[in-house]
């Protein structure tokens, strides 16, 4: 029961927003729901590559665990208007009580331009040999300034497969951003998350 | 008179100012500037790296805009304030914009009354494409 709880927990928090950010930036990211604590920092330490670590709270069970998140940005396509990235994922990390080790890999392709975007993430984890996919597809009625707010709709669909059968999920997700933060609410009803990020 | 002294001390300091165009949008660009189109900025949370960048360099004029940067994310373009000082190397300024993640594809500089554009070549380097454009005030 934990491990589908802490996979929904790496899914909901990991799809949010660009992995790797400009050189030298730093990253504070925090995700809540009424079942988690979840908070990141990471550092570009070039354009094509983050490193962080990352801390996680049960907020029932008070387990906590340390991770380390490697990001690295294989393949970018500037152009006009848009832009479109492929990024492999990895993350190592421990259970502070009992020293279980988990990990995950994962590769990451989006496109995206001032008003549409779409998004793929494909994970593997390995403590419950566990394949996830993330699709994203989103739309900002509006194009807005750098000094404005800018708002998305995103429909957000996961499927994972494990145990030798596939569960599914639809979320409706809302994201508004201005200038270097991030604010995302996300609930279909029985599930729902929040999460605030900043880059600086 | 008064007009006339106005516009003799313009032309005592040597103020200069030019027109160029990217994504068909006319752009003014005042001595000791920088304008260039920038490739796959589409956010302004992906902007603000920009900003970040050149706010750690030591070229920047930061009395011009918003620190001496301006972003408009519509256009693709972002304009910069040169320290007069400064000995302005282009590709310095193309490197920050690569450090934050994007592609210049054209850069103008107007410096000492001289207006000097820049443009990629198939490889991605930046090469000076015209020079001196101030006389006619144009790209």
């Amino acid at each position: 029961m934990f491990r589908i709880f802490f996979t929904l927990i790496i899914i909901f928090s990991s799809v949010s927003a660009h992995p790797v950010i400009f050189k030298n930036g730093k990253v504070f990211w925090i995700t809540q729901n009424p079942s988690f604590n979840d908070i990141r920092f990471g550092v570009s330490k070039t354009s094509n590559w983050l490193i962080g670590g990352r801390i996680l709270q049960d907020r029932k069970t008070d387990e906590t665990f340390a991770l380390m998140n490697n990001n690295y940005l294989v393949k970018r396509w500037n152009n006009k208007n848009s832009q479109a990235n492929i990024y492999l994922l990895s993350s190592v990390g421990l259970n502070t009580e009992n020293s279980e080790s988990i990990a995950s890999t994962g590769i990451h392709g989006d496109w995206e331009n001032r008003q549409f975007m779409v998004m793929e993430m494909l994970e593997y984890y390995s403590y419950n040999n566990a394949w996830v996919s993330n699709t994203r597809v989103a739309y900002s009625p509006f194009k807005v300034d750098y000094s404005k707010t800018s708002a998305w709709f995103i429909a957000h669909y996961r499927v994972e497969y494990h145990n030798d059968s596939y569960s599914y999920m639809f979320l409706p997700v809302i994201r508004l951003f201005k200038k270097n933060y991030l604010f995302e609410l996300g609930s279909n009803g029985k599930n729902s998350f929040l999460s605030f990020m900043t880059h600086f | 008179m008064k007009k006339a002294i106005i516009l003799f001390l313009l032309l005592s300091f040597g103020l200069s100012q030019s027109k160029v165009s990217i994504q068909d949008k006319e752009i003014e660009i005042n001595e000791n500037e920088a304008v260039m189109e920038v490739l796959g900025m589409v956010c302004s949370m992906c902007a603000f790296g920009i900003g970040e960048g050149f706010s750690k360099t030591d070229f920047i004029d930061k009395s011009k805009f918003s620190d001496g940067v301006s972003v408009d994310i519509d256009a693709q373009y972002v304009q910069l304030g040169l320290l007069e000082s400064a000995n302005i190397n282009p590709e310095k300024i193309v490197q920050v914009i690569q450090d934050a993640g994007y592609d210049v594809s054209l850069l103008f500089i107007l410096q000492n009354d001289k207006l000097t554009k820049f443009g990629t070549d198939k490889l991605g380097i930046l090469q000076p494409i015209a020079f001196n454009l101030t006389s006619d005030r144009s790209n």
